[in-house]
């Protein structure tokens, strides 16, 4: 018969701010609100929208979004977040490309070898935070350097070429209807839930919701971390491959931008940026989104200048919706949530 | 003589400056419920830590039926077949009850988790405790809208589904009401049928002689003796948990005719139209039911809850803190339950921590700070809450649990506070420490203070207490104070019922 711990705490307040921002969710209504006035919007500017055609260059680009906001939720569902995940798109991109260098035969091997980049960089970062124990920001930060340095050293000028077969198959349209790059996107998303059923998708929602409850359970905490930011690594190694099939040749900065279109599509998905809530599935749907404002932006006459700025803009508005949505919906439930 | 079932020889463990452990011995037999007792900072929970792997010992052995066991983390620990259920708690919110019961042990089928079976495995336990959940089954309620007690249930059915050899439960009754104690004992009892070893550690006498077959009492890091529960008088046992030292009775009451604190319809998140007044150098008690707003009527009151109406007065004038800096700026000083995560930077020294929320009293001109002068004010802190410590420079997450929720209550003294608001101050701590602690309170009341205080244990609130408000759904349905002042009462009021036959 006691009083149980007040929700509201003595510490800063400034801490308690941010705190409870890295708490939030955008609830699925309203992503799936966005989603809506996101398609509606778009297929009122693009008349051609809804054709076959219009459908497989939107999907074309939306597939690399969607697959690094794939992996860098995979990285941020288990409690961290990595900033050099654009870098490691690029660096397996530029490690794929310079292998098949315009050449069928050589596609298997350089596939590969970008995903055996993509692994190895995640795995870096995965050891250099759960074993040294160095904070995921300051950490993936740098290493974000060493890996976009790589990715120069390997492909100093954009160059390089792809075998027509992929970038042509890329834009095939199967059944009069299905893009290639919308079927890659299912196959991902099933490849997600497939993780999701097995002990360590849930073992990725555990150690982000309370590590050391994990700990205490006989989680393997450590191991789960270095496994987030691999396969995080290697998801964005794919994510770099279906870049290099989107644009036929390869790029020493491709992927570098991206690695805040991938925090911003998450957080648009529904994904709690301090982890353990969210999943895939709202990152693909987020990243949808968010590729879309950017054509629609494009369309509006916004210079391409303006992308990042645009990015940014969008991520603060995301995290303030859900975060006004959150604080709203939380009041409801009795008060209980840590919301 | 044949070897026990769990034998620990010779444990040494050291935090920096402080020895938790002196070369303990420990030696329990199977099939029988063992408590482990004495002060907080004996070293009774950091000795279940080593047999549970999360605290590795300096020196010692452990031995489980004979062999030598040296568990290095949880999994080391779950293979022994020791499950521990600890005060801080081990779920994680988002995750459904189920989840979190096979959380670390998930079955699997083709490599997936298996679901069903997961439901097989946790349901049987939960159903055992429909009756602590209030007769509901919560197996896909999310752990989040449970309240403590609940959650705290759920914890123990989690060491149930790892089907323990050895179940250790530190502390684990504190949070829980009584009908949820009732049903967790009488699971206990088909344990030791069933030969499982229970480790038991509380505060709480009546328990320790409800369930307990024999007692280790533990005192400076070694243990003092080992005694068959039935055999002793309970006057007895008292004295081996508490020492030296006697446990204080009530104290004369210093309240004063000056009216501190007076609140007038106060309404909050969780708190209805709370009207009430505390006098200088009287000491109020919180009481009633886990769960009906005392802890948010305190947060309210130190504006870390949102007030919706109401009026507050301390000595007469109006304050309005919106936030805890503003209302310790009114005279306002707030002890929280939680000490791990609300009143404590854990890993920061102790003299920080001591000096914290009195450091723009000492600052020259607003920024300067002496070394001296703060090691002085921390120094006095300490030395009147009689609080043990190494180094004032050691991190306080060295202390032990009773010391450091000292430092908690401690660090408020030199702000000089008019109210002093504390939470459930003496939740989990021991006897002898609660009686220091409250010892304290009392000085503080004498010196003028007004203090309200809210407590789980009704005999906390009778003995240290003037007078004590029952709260029950967010108001203020009572006030017990003088003859009526008795632990029968409060239950009765609590219960909102008015004769005094309730419970057992």
């Amino acid at each position: 018969m006691s009083a149980p711990a007040p929700t509201a705490a003595p510490p800063p307040a400034t801490r308690r701010v941010s705190r409870a921002l890295l708490a939030t969710r955008m609830p699925s209504a309203a992503t799936a609100a966005l989603l809506v006035v996101a398609v509606t919007a778009s297929a009122l500017m693009q008349h051609n929208f809804f054709t076959p055609y219009g459908l497989t260059s939107n999907f074309a680009t939306i597939l690399p979004v969607a697959t690094i906001a794939v992996a860098q939720t995979i990285v941020v569902l288990a409690g961290g977040i990595d900033l050099s995940i654009g870098t490691i798109v690029t660096l397996s991109s530029v490690v794929a490309v310079q292998l098949m260098d315009g050449d069928p035969g050589r596609v298997p091997l350089a596939l590969a070898a970008g995903l055996a980049t993509g692994a190895a960089c995640g795995l870096l970062n995965g050891l250099v935070v759960a074993v040294l124990r160095l904070q995921p920001i300051v950490a993936t930060f740098a290493s974000s350097y060493v890996f976009g340095g790589l990715a120069l050293l390997v492909l100093p000028t954009p160059g390089g070429t792809v075998p027509a077969e992929i970038t042509g198959g890329y834009r095939q349209v199967i059944a009069l209807l299905l893009p290639v790059p919308a079927v890659l996107l299912l196959v991902l998303w099933l490849a997600w839930r497939l993780l999701r059923a097995h002990r360590i998708g849930q073992y990725l929602y555990a150690v982000g919701g309370n590590a050391g409850a994990s700990y205490a359970s006989a989680v393997p905490v450590a191991r789960v971390r270095v496994f987030s930011y691999t396969a995080g690594g290697t998801v964005a190694a794919l994510a770099g491959i279906a870049l290099l099939a989107n644009s036929g040749s390869g790029d020493p900065f491709i992927g570098n931008e991206l690695t805040l279109g991938s925090i911003a599509a998450l957080v648009i998905g529904g994904t709690r940026l301090s982890g353990g809530a969210g999943g895939a599935g709202g990152a693909i749907l987020g990243a949808i989104v968010l590729t879309l404002i950017q054509n629609l932006v494009f369309f509006a006459g916004v210079p391409t200048n303006a992308r990042e700025l645009v990015n940014g803009a969008i991520i603060i508005v995301a995290i303030a919706l859900a975060g006004l949505l959150t604080a709203r919906g939380g009041t409801s439930d009795g008060g209980r949530g840590r919301s | 003589m044949p070897t026990p079932y769990l034998q620990m020889t010779g444990v040494r463990k050291r935090y920096g400056g402080v020895t938790a452990l002196a070369g303990a011995d420990f030696a329990a037999e199977a099939g029988t419920v063992h408590a482990v007792l004495g002060p907080n900072g004996s070293g009774k929970s950091t000795l279940l830590k080593v047999l549970t792997g999360v605290v590795e010992p300096d020196a010692g052995e452990v031995r489980l039926e004979g062999r030598p066991l040296r568990p290095r983390g949880p999994r080391d620990t779950l293979e022994a077949g020791i499950s521990a259920v600890y005060q801080e708690l081990s779920l994680v919110e988002d995750f459904t009850v189920v989840d979190n019961l096979v959380l670390g042990v998930e079955p699997r089928r083709w490599g997936l988790r298996d679901r069903a079976q997961a439901r097989r495995i946790a349901l049987p336990w939960l159903e055992r405790f429909a009756d602590a959940f209030g007769g509901r089954v919560p197996a896909d309620e999310r752990v989040l809208g449970l309240d403590p007690g609940e959650r705290q249930v759920v914890e123990i059915c989690k060491a149930l589904v790892r089907d323990p050899r050895v179940l250790v439960l530190d502390e684990a009754t504190a949070s829980l009401r009584r009908r949820q104690v009732e049903v967790l004992f009488d699971v206990v009892e088909e344990l030791r049928e069933a030969g499982v070893l229970v480790l038991f550690i509380t505060h709480r006498l009546a328990e320790i002689r409800a369930v307990c077959d024999r007692a280790t009492i533990m005192r400076g890091g070694t243990d003092v003796t080992t005694v068959t529960v039935g055999e002793l008088p309970e006057q007895e046992l008292v004295e081996l948990m508490v020492g030296e030292m006697a446990a204080v009775g009530a104290a004369p009451s210093t309240a004063r005719e000056q009216v501190r604190l007076e609140v007038r319809d106060l309404s909050g998140p969780r708190v209805r139209e709370a009207s009430f007044q505390v006098r200088a150098g009287e000491i109020v008690g919180v009481g009633g039911l886990q769960g009906q707003g005392q802890g948010s009527l305190l947060a309210t009151l130190f504006g870390a809850e949102r007030r919706h109406s109401g009026t507050v007065l301390v000595d007469g004038r109006e304050v309005r803190p919106r936030s805890p800096k503003q209302a310790v700026r009114s005279g306002l000083a707030y002890v929280p339950g939680n000490r791990g995560t609300q009143g404590l930077a854990l890993g920061r020294p102790i003299l920080e921590n001591m000096a914290l929320p009195s450091l723009a009293r000492r600052a020259l001109l607003g920024v300067g700070l002496s070394r001296r002068r703060e090691v002085e004010a921390a120094r006095s802190a300490a030395g009147r809450m009689a609080t043990k410590y190494g180094s004032l420079d050691d991190p306080v997450a060295t202390l032990s649990g009773g010391n450091q929720q000292k430092v908690v209550v401690g660090k408020w003294f030199a702000t000089e506070p008019r109210v002093v608001l504390m939470d459930d101050p003496a939740k989990g701590i021991d006897v002898r420490a609660k009686a220091e602690l409250f010892g304290v309170v009392r000085d503080l009341a004498a010196s003028g203070v007004a203090v309200l205080v809210s407590s789980s244990d009704d005999r906390e609130l009778v003995e240290v207490c003037d007078r004590v408000l029952v709260m029950f759904e967010g108001r203020v349905v009572d006030d017990v104070h003088g003859e009526r002042l008795t632990e029968e009462t409060l239950v009765a009021a609590a219960m909102r019922v008015t004769g005094t036959e309730v419970g057992s």
